[in-house]
């Protein structure tokens, strides 16, 4: 048995018989210092003062809150260490099915009512490999991908490897995934689907050809884990982003939709929800999903520019401008001179539409490195908006050539089309598409497919 | 359909939570007056089991029933099975005995196969002499997953199916995998000479 007098403990739950049944069973097992948070917002402010070694934390959490929830907003801010401990507590049988579809898991979930030795016996295992992914684990942190692929390659043909072989596997995708081995990837999650069909493993099979831009093919291992895990609302994001980039914005924003109303404090699956809502054209869902994200992602850090700008831009796409300059207003002259060019370059040129006195004369500042510069694709269709409006043709001409010539050309299309006739220039629009394509033709660029 | 499930399994949630802060009371009045009341928390788990039983065969018995599927340590799974099991049988004269010879991990619904083999010690230990073994094995195409004991038997075989029985064997159908199910036997020729539970999972 591990030594847990040492722990220290964190108990979540809103109900306080129940936290206090929590704190009784920790105490039997030796914990000497046991912590309680009574909602969220308090738990994610402990955690963040100082990481707990295990944290045991009720499924139900009120307010329309969930454990899983706190456990995705955690790993988002990265604020949980690999080597802490979070334990789900649940009453229902039926987050079992939860957790056999999501990629972010517990570490483990336990169903109430179980005894304190029982409690002990699931830490002690997970304590236990933790053990054995330990070295993984720092070379990970350490970003060391190459590193920690070797660990778990000899992990993998261990002897001690045997009970963990789907987690060695899992993570080494993972890794794979995050160091951009997405070929690797693929054939990872593909490995791991030959021996038994997880969800989350096709998923994976999925972002991996997303990744490589092999989009019909992404499109059917998607569709496929959606219809039969509809509660698998990671599987709907990543749907949806594939939705997006083959150009299918219609579809994208009704997958979003469901999964939304479903999960509706999930405020990334909001932002993704606005992003689709936008390129379909529904600016009014895209201005109320970025409203609620601005007003209600209380996490410190979690609302930032770039979500003023893209309402900003949504409100510019419906020709508010009225609102557009007032968000772009609410954003302090130092926020702007901290933003990195894309986000300068999207704050000039919205301001130049919204505010033309103040905007314009700061757009025209910025011009020469909005010629030259890398800037990112919101960040590109703004600038174009902009120039197609002071018709500035050849800064509206180079950011949509950029544009068609990226791998999002496909996502893009309606919107720079729409743009382009929008000012009288669609037979332009065609010479340019015609160009990108000649190039392509040229250079032999594949295009998406 | 949908709507009564729901409402079952709010109550059942509800139910269990209450049984949980029972549990963790005499959990600390054990601990604060060196008692051992582990028979009244036998009881409560008991009881919380028949709840969640019940919740789970109406479930898996609809049509298109879904099993939660996850990569499972069948050692721990043992252990478990004994330190729910093992304590209850010894005040009856009956001991429980583990055998796990599968070291990977290996994908089932852990929840529902926990609570099978919970019950199936149960019943087996209402009939055992003196020894009931709970053992592990892997096979040409899967895993094995036995009870035996040296009762009597089973009265007749096939014997009749109660819920649980229903329960098993609907649950090792929906164990698929590369288009291998997994299947129920039942029968008198245990190693212990008396009855015999093996679930088959691929």
């Amino acid at each position: 048995m591990a030594d847990y007098s040492k722990k220290r403990f964190l108990v979540i739950d809103d109900q306080p018989l129940a936290r206090d049944a929590l704190r009784s069973v920790a105490q039997t097992l030796g914990a000497f210092t046991v912590e309680f948070s009574t909602n969220y917002q308090d738990a994610i402010y402990r955690i963040r003062q100082n990481v707990p070694d295990i944290i045991l934390c009720d499924y139900v959490l009120g307010e329309g809150r969930s454990g899983q929830q706190l456990l995705e907003e955690l790993r988002r801010f990265n604020l949980l260490p690999d080597e802490t401990i979070f334990m789900m507590v649940t009453g229902e049988q039926s987050y079992e099915q939860v957790v056999a579809a999501v990629e972010l898991v517990p570490d483990d979930y336990i169903i109430k009512p179980f005894s304190p030795d029982k409690l002990q016996l699931r830490l002690d295992r997970i304590m236990e490999k933790k053990n054995f992914f330990a070295d993984y684990y720092r070379e990970k942190r350490r970003q060391e991908y190459a590193q920690a692929l070797a660990i778990l390659q000899a992990c993998r043909t261990s002897e001690a490897g045997r009970p963990y072989r789907y987690e060695i596997l899992r993570q080494q995708a993972e890794v794979e995934m995050a160091s951009g081995l997405v070929e690797q990837a693929e054939a990872t999650y593909r490995g791991i689907l030959e021996k038994f069909n997880f969800p989350w493993a096709r998923a994976g099979v999925a972002r991996s050809l997303q990744q490589q831009n092999r989009l019909s093919e992404a499109r059917q291992e998607i569709d496929q884990v959606v219809a039969g895990t509809p509660h698998y609302f990671d599987a709907a994001d990543v749907k949806a982003s594939i939705c997006m980039a083959q150009g299918e914005h219609a579809e994208a924003q009704k997958v979003l939709d469901t999964a939304s109303q479903k999960t509706p404090r999930n405020y990334q699956r909001k932002r993704l929800l606005a992003e689709a809502a936008n390129l379909n054209g529904d600016t009014a869902t895209a201005s109320a999903a970025l409203s609620d994200v601005l007003a209600n992602d209380s996490m410190p850090g979690a609302v930032t520019p770039a979500d003023r700008l893209a309402l900003a831009r949504t409100h510019v796409a419906a020709n508010e401008l009225i609102g557009a300059e007032k968000v772009l207003l609410s954003l302090r002259e130092s926020e702007v001179q901290n933003m990195a060019l894309s986000e300068q370059a999207s704050y000039v040129a919205l301001l130049a539409l919204s505010l033309p006195g103040k905007g314009k004369p700061r757009f025209s500042g910025l011009r020469p490195a909005l010629m030259v510069g890398e800037l990112e694709t919101a960040a590109r269709i703004d600038v174009m908006r902009t120039a197609l409006d002071l018709a500035d043709n050849d800064l509206a001409d180079h950011q949509c050539e950029q544009l068609m010539a990226s791998s999002e050309a496909k996502k893009l299309f309606g919107t720079l089309r729409g743009l382009y006739s929008r000012y009288g220039r669609e037979m332009d629009f065609r010479e340019i598409q015609r160009q990108v394509a000649l190039k392509r033709i040229h250079h032999e660029v594949p295009a998406a497919g | 359909m949908q709507h009564l499930l729901d409402t079952l399994a709010s109550g059942i949630h509800d139910a269990k939570n209450q049984l949980f802060i029972a549990e963790s009371l005499i959990a600390a009045s054990e601990a604060k007056h060196g008692l051992d009341l582990g028979e009244a928390r036998y009881a409560i788990e008991a009881a919380a089991g028949r709840l969640s039983r019940t919740l789970s065969a109406y479930r898996l018995m609809r049509r298109g029933a879904q099993l939660a599927i996850v990569p499972c340590i069948v050692d721990d799974l043992c252990r478990e099975v004994a330190l729910a099991q093992k304590q209850h049988l010894a005040q009856a004269g009956i001991t429980l005995e583990i055998d796990c010879q599968v070291i990977d991990e290996w994908p089932l619904d852990r929840d529902l196969i926990t609570d099978m083999l919970n019950n199936a010690v149960q019943n087996a230990g209402r009939f055992a002499r003196s020894r009931v073994v709970l053992s592990a094995r892997t096979t040409a195409d899967g895993i094995c997953l036995r009870v035996e004991d040296d009762g009597p038997g089973f009265a007749e075989l096939p014997p009749r199916r109660g819920t649980g029985l229903l329960l098993a064997e609907r649950l090792a159908e929906l164990h698929e995998r590369n288009g291998r199910k997994g299947s129920l036997q039942l029968g008198n020729d245990g190693a212990l000479a008396g009855a015999r539970f093996e679930l088959s999972l691929p």
